[in-house]
């Protein structure tokens, strides 16, 4: 597949708020934040809801389902860690939040907006495992 | 007609910039001193006349607990009664140190920044300050103007037939840059809208000529009370008005085209409200054409016309030197130059050089009011200023 270089891909370094997403992921689960008092689920990680402020809030699994929102091919990497082309994708999940990432297990033809896709998981071999996203298989329930 | 607005007392004085170039054998720091030498000698003033400045400190040295401009309060060897230390560049320091002046915090304020010494040490890469270094970002090689792709996609999948006003836009910026000799990419071209879709690609819907360039010089600015600038040597060009606008901090959250279409149209609106005028009086716009549909949009956001409407406009009415929509008079930072940090204010410059009469064979005729902007929707803020001649 295009797109995996995984020796030289910059890594991230997880902070104290963002570290259960991450080993979240290094066990094939894709976690966000759910506030406590109003529901809203909220990513990248924030230390209060941006709705009510509250700072009780839950990791909580996510299906990992989801639809292309915008979807683009860089044909030029940007920096080294990256074999052109390769997909850069914004993914509105089924519990109504979005996430950059990338798109993986197809071919180098842009990807619609609005295609069905489903979580996957690039390993960088290390103690970090990358969310990312394939195309949803036939019947996956969507 | 005259030009009065709430910011109208306060003037810029002096411009000046270093070489553009590809590369520039000097440092950063070099550069950003000879932009600001250049600026207060077009102001006709020396250093002891600051009492002012916002400016970013690229080092050696420095910063160690206030950011910038009290470092160059310590180079110039001056004591200063203000600094503006928020965005040193381009239309929210423009607005700042008006804002400072007007309200009599100090009196003259110097602007300087750029970048020179950096682009070797980034082969390979895509320039520094176009890689966001956040843990749900750079992973994914989700660069800048990726950031920018991703919302130009969606415009694009809503109105695709505006890829074709797209290529159009980066061909005639590029031909405007290409006959501006202080250009980098002066005698490159001329380029065709179909040589913009033909160029390689660099990360969808762009190609390599929708995409502005990276490299080295400085640029710089002083601001003084308009009382005092009509002692100086040149025609002060008066600040009539402004607006800022910050979504969010950039390239963390990707960007919704829903959300960030509009991003500076209510930063518009306010710097018209403040002096009285409207979009059709802008007699030449200093967009921030750090891609071609970018043009697009700012043209949609300063209220020109209605959303997916801007390619029949540029189409109709031309954003060539000659065109009813004079756009990037100088080249952009398409063609002209984009320095970093240092390339909001590049447009300042054009800016001011237009009101004055002295931008030479890419002379606006006539140009009064000239609209400067800075950042798009890609990076999720967008600042705009107003300028105009003091009468
Ligand atoms: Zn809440």
């Amino acid at each position: 597949m295009s797109g995996v270089d995984v020796a030289e891909r910059p890594r991230p370094e997880p902070s104290d708020l963002t570290r259960p997403f991450w080993e979240a992921a290094r066990e094939h689960r894709l976690v966000r934040q759910v506030c406590d008092a109003c529901g809203r689920g909220f990513f990248t990680p924030q230390i209060a809801c941006p709705r009510c402020l509250s700072t009780a809030w839950t990791w909580t699994p996510s299906t990992g389902r989801g639809t292309v929102y915008s979807a683009t091919v860089v044909h030029r990497a940007p920096y080294p860690g990256f074999t052109s082309p390769y997909h850069v994708v914004m993914v509105d999940l089924e519990e109504d939040w979005t996430m950059l990432s990338n798109l993986v297990g197809t071919g180098e033809a842009p990807v619609a907006i609005g295609s069905a896709v489903e979580v996957d998981w690039l390993e960088l071999e290390d103690e970090i495992t990358l969310p990312v996203f394939r195309p949803a298989d036939e019947g996956s329930g969507r | 007609m005259s030009f009065r607005g709430r910011l109208a007392d306060v003037a810029i004085v002096g411009v000046g910039s270093t070489q553009q170039a590809r590369r520039l054998g000097t440092t950063s720091l070099h550069a950003s001193l000879e932009a600001a030498k250049a600026a207060l000698a077009d102001a006709g003033l020396t250093k002891d006349d600051v009492d002012g400045i916002a400016a970013r400190w690229p080092g050696p040295g420095g910063t160690v607990f206030q950011p910038g401009s009290a470092d160059w309060a310590g180079l110039l060897g001056i004591h200063v009664d203000w600094i503006g230390d928020s965005y040193p560049q381009g239309v929210p320091a423009v607005l700042d140190a008006a804002a400072a002046i007007s309200a009599g915090l100090c009196e003259t304020v110097l602007i300087t920044g750029g970048q020179a010494g950096v682009m070797e040490a980034e082969a390979g890469k895509v320039a520094k300050y176009t890689r966001p270094a956040n843990e749900f970002v750079e992973p994914y090689g989700s660069f800048t103007s990726t950031q920018f792709a991703l919302v130009a996609q969606r415009y694009l999948h809503r109105f695709p037939e505006a890829r074709g006003a797209m290529a159009e836009v980066a061909a005639t910026i590029r031909n405007t840059g290409s006959a501006n000799p202080e250009a980098v990419m002066h005698g490159r071209g001329p380029y065709t809208a179909q040589d913009v879709l033909d160029a390689p690609k660099v990360v969808d819907p762009f190609t390599r000529l929708d995409l502005c360039l990276a490299n080295e010089g400085a640029a710089a600015l002083v601001l003084t009370t308009v009382e005092r600038a009509r002692a100086c040597r040149a025609a002060p060009v008066v600040v009539l008005g402004g607006g800022m606008e910050w979504m969010r901090q950039q390239y963390v959250d990707p960007p919704r085209y829903e959300e960030v279409r509009t991003v500076g149209a209510k930063a518009a609106r306010r710097a018209f409200s403040m002096c009285g005028l409207g979009p059709e009086d802008v007699d030449a716009f200093q967009l921030y054409d750090v891609n071609s549909y970018e043009v697009l949009r700012q043209f949609e956001a300063v209220g020109l016309c209605g959303e997916g409407e801007a390619g029949e406009l540029v189409r109709e009415r031309g954003i060539g030197v000659d065109g009813g929509l004079p756009t990037c008079t100088d080249g952009g930072v398409l063609s002209f130059s984009h320095i970093g940090w240092g390339a909001p204010t590049l447009k300042i410059i054009e800016g001011v050089r237009q009101i004055r009469g002295e931008a030479g064979h890419r002379q606006v005729e006539g140009a009064e009011v000239v609209l400067a902007a800075g950042a798009g929707a890609g990076a999720q803020y967008h600042n705009v200023v107003l300028l105009g001649p003091d009468r």
